[in-house]
């Protein structure tokens, strides 16, 4: 991916630190207690906690929507807001909506599927239905908003909300769009935590607010995050980042996919060993070092992944990016780069504006 | 977006570098395996349609089923859909070079993914249902794992992407695998859709009134709804510059290619069709063909009312300037309607017409919807050379997309061969 630069020039979010417009402040949280399930007992996950969707975007009308919906709306338009676009004042053909998710829209899945269970296959809900496809929280945001560009929902074994970013900025390179808004997130259901903690994969701190030190495993979390991209931003609001390559794969060298998108050392590494639940900080750690050392010689800042974006798996990718802005302004060429399990990696590169 | 398509547009030399060539289908249909079978069924008029209860017996009405899927390593990780897209991917990519296999780029559509693989119980009592069926059976849930499993299937190390834009999905697939290319991240893509019948979207659509209980009559008046069917379908796409230096053989030329978003309404279209009627525009625009030089029109045409009804109107305000009425046809009165891996299926499908120069008619269509611009194919097969062909898709959340391919005689440098 090379030029035109692109434009971070808004940013939502409903995550477990709450809904928010630009970049977090507070960035201290642990798991709490999952009260809102039956018989989910004492575990634990970063969860989203309950708010008034309307009262943030007036006129939203979610009540109906799965979770995920609902929160890919809110992200969305708290992404507008945050840009200062007067979307009356451009042509909303020409905005894509690119979003991302691991998992999709569970939470109404699973209604779906107890519907059926309760009343049989011949009796299940047709106002659900609709709401369980995946594709539906980016069909939500198009509508409320009315933007007839390009609409398309994509996902990946690792890197889910990265191949949304590389995919929207292909939109935008190839005049398919002005602005795309890249929305991606994913949210927790019972059935999800359980597969989780079935496949032995949960840390402890799942099932106790005091777990031994260290601590190996996973804590499951969920929340959206939306970044409005845009080729040549139309408003005079702030740039928060310039997004000037990337790269994604199943398996390979990330070193060599680094040295393709930046010519010399970035001046700050953001890793993450997100992807995938079963991934522990161990098996980061050890594919970084050359992953994050792609040129000889140089020893390069590299700030470690938060916890509570790990959380997201897949979707995760935008909140790691929220998260290392809001950590750090990017005032100079900056890498973020995610490793997976299986050999996988993403590498997106940050410039300032 | 551009309002009108002129009717016919001046030539300009194509750039190898710049264009996308298809070089490879792979294809299961509930014809079988192969695009051979496929043209083989089309060209005989043999519609795939049988009794839903033989499937699912909770449902009347008819489905497309695909019945000879092949074995694979690890059936257990496997979801049907999976296996699908698997068998379409391995009959696509036959022959090539394993180095440029793994460097290659996988784009794969679906809407099911591995909801087959899942029953009621699970939302009931999650933690008894994966006590008893297993943790894969969760696993293959996710709609990344058709794509995945395709890329660990053909040992492809590039970036494997998973597309969802619901009956759209798979032409949505075949657009950004294009921009790939452009985008040079890959040398070659292997993209299309694969979906698998299953309880929960026969159910979702039944729920909906959906769902003709006969063999689907798509753009007849008297239309009641569509038929679900299964399969996948897979491109493999390159430049043409790519193509010509590796001594491929060049099956169709993919020119033009767009995306829009309806911005009307969760599940119906928007009723003029001005959402797919903008993708096609677009896409012919990027093609540079006039509306004279769109010889064939492989539509959506799912058999609902309402759907029809919108499409129709696309069609008379994109070719209302033409010099005669667009020919167009819905395959889906063959193959039923295989959700994401229709848009891929149908591209196949436009691909073959192109090459055979082959109109195909919309089966059991007998009192087509009255259009002064349209004409609805029926009756037997017409044989009639086509320059270009336009393969429309479009889905639930206002999804469209809309693919332009033209004939490859030209640029062919191989045997020419149809079949994969």
């Amino acid at each position: 991916m090379s030029a035109p630069l692109l434009s971070i020039t808004g940013i939502g979010s409903v995550t477990p630190f709450g809904p928010a417009a630009g970049l977090l402040s507070n960035l201290t949280i642990a798991p709490e207690a999952i009260m809102s399930w039956p018989n989910a007992e004492a575990r634990r996950a970063f969860q989203v906690k309950p708010f008034n969707p309307a009262k943030l975007v007036p006129g939203a009308k979610t009540r109906r929507l799965d979770r995920l919906s609902c929160w890919a709306l809110v992200a969305a338009s708290l992404a507008f807001q945050d840009a200062s676009l007067d979307l009356d004042a451009i042509d909303r053909g020409r905005v894509a909506v690119v979003f991302a998710s691991g998992l999709g829209c569970t939470e109404l899945t699973e209604e779906f599927f107890r519907s059926a269970a309760r009343n049989g296959w011949n009796g299940t809900d047709p106002i659900t239905f609709p709401e369980t496809l995946a594709n539906v929280p980016a069909c939500h945001i198009a509508l409320f908003h009315g933007l007839r560009g390009p609409n398309l929902t994509v996902s990946g074994e690792n890197f889910a909300a990265e191949i949304a970013l590389l995919r929207a900025a292909s939109l935008l390179r190839h005049g398919q769009a002005d602005r795309a808004l890249v929305v991606a997130g994913d949210a927790l259901s019972p059935a999800v935590f359980q597969w989780y903690e079935s496949a032995g994969l949960l840390a402890p701190a799942c099932f106790t607010a005091n777990p031994p030190v260290p601590a190996e495993g996973f804590i499951p979390g969920e929340g959206m995050v939306a970044l409005l991209l845009e080729r040549t931003p139309a408003g005079q609001g702030r740039i928060y980042a310039q997004l000037a390559g990337g790269r994604h794969a199943r398996r390979g060298d990330p070193a060599q996919a680094v040295r393709e998108i930046f010519s010399s050392q970035p001046a700050l590494i953001y890793s993450a060993g997100h992807g995938s639940p079963c991934m522990a900080h161990s098996l980061a750690g050890a594919m970084l070092p050359s992953a994050a050392r792609p040129f000889a010689g140089e020893d390069l800042p590299v700030v470690a992944a938060l916890a509570v974006a790990e959380g997201l798996g897949a979707s995760g990718g935008l909140f790691h990016l929220l998260l290392a802005l809001s950590r750090h302004a990017v005032s100079a060429p900056t890498l973020l780069l995610g490793v997976a399990a299986g050999g996988g990696f993403a590498a997106l590169r940050l410039e300032a504006s | 977006m551009p309002k009108t398509t002129p009717k016919t547009t001046p030539k300009i030399p194509i750039d190898p570098a710049r264009t996308i060539a298809v070089t490879a289908l792979g294809v299961i249909s509930p014809y079988g395996i192969g695009s051979s079978a496929l043209e083989a069924g089309l060209l005989a008029g043999q519609s795939c349609l049988s009794p839903a209860a033989q499937v699912f017996p909770d449902f009347s009405g008819c489905v497309a089923r695909v019945e000879a899927l092949p074995a694979v390593a690890h059936p257990q990780r496997s979801s049907r859909s999976d296996r699908l897209a698997m068998a379409a991917a391995e009959n696509a990519c036959a022959g090539l070079d394993p180095e440029l296999l793994r460097q290659s780029g996988v784009v794969m559509a679906t809407t099911v993914a591995g909801l087959t693989e899942l029953s009621p119980e699970v939302a009931v009592d999650p933690a008894a249902w994966f006590s008893r069926a297993g943790l894969a059976c969760g696993a293959a849930y996710p709609i990344s794992r058709v794509a995945a499993a395709v890329g660990e299937h053909l040992g492809v190390d590039g970036p494997v992407c998973a597309v969802s834009a619901a009956c759209a999905s798979g032409a949505v697939s075949l657009a950004l695998a294009a921009n790939m290319l452009l985008d040079g991240e890959v040398p070659l893509a292997i993209a299309g859709g694969s979906d698998a019948l299953s309880e929960f979207t026969a159910s979702g659509f039944h729920s909906l009134q959906s769902l003709d209980p006969a063999p689907c009559r798509p753009f007849d008046t008297n239309r009641q709804g569509l038929n679900l069917g299964e399969g996948a379908a897979v491109l493999i796409l390159e430049t043409l510059a790519h193509a010509r230096a590796r001594g491929a053989a060049v099956l169709a030329l993919l020119r033009g290619w767009a995306m829009t978003n309806d911005a009307h309404h969760t599940t119906a279209p928007q009723p003029d069709g001005d959402g797919l009627a903008a993708a096609m525009r677009l896409a012919m625009e990027m093609a540079g063909v006039g509306v004279d030089e769109i010889g064939f029109v492989n539509a959506h045409g799912t058999g609902t009312p309402l759907n029809d009804a919108a499409e129709t109107r696309c069609y008379e305000q994109v070719f209302r300037g033409r010099s005669t009425p667009i020919p167009v046809s819905s395959t889906k009165s063959y193959t039923g309607h295989c959700l994401g891996a229709a848009g891929a299926l149908e591209a196949a499908i436009a691909i073959l017409a192109l090459r055979r120069g082959v109109l195909l008619p919309t089966l059991r269509l007998e009192d087509p919807i009255e259009s002064g611009s349209v004409e609805y194919l029926r009756g037997p097969l017409r044989h009639q050379p086509i320059a270009a062909a336009i393969s429309a898709s479009a889905g639930f959340g206002g999804s469209n997309a809309a693919l332009v391919f033209g004939k490859a005689e030209t640029e062919c440098s191989g045997d020419g061969r149809f079949d994969a």
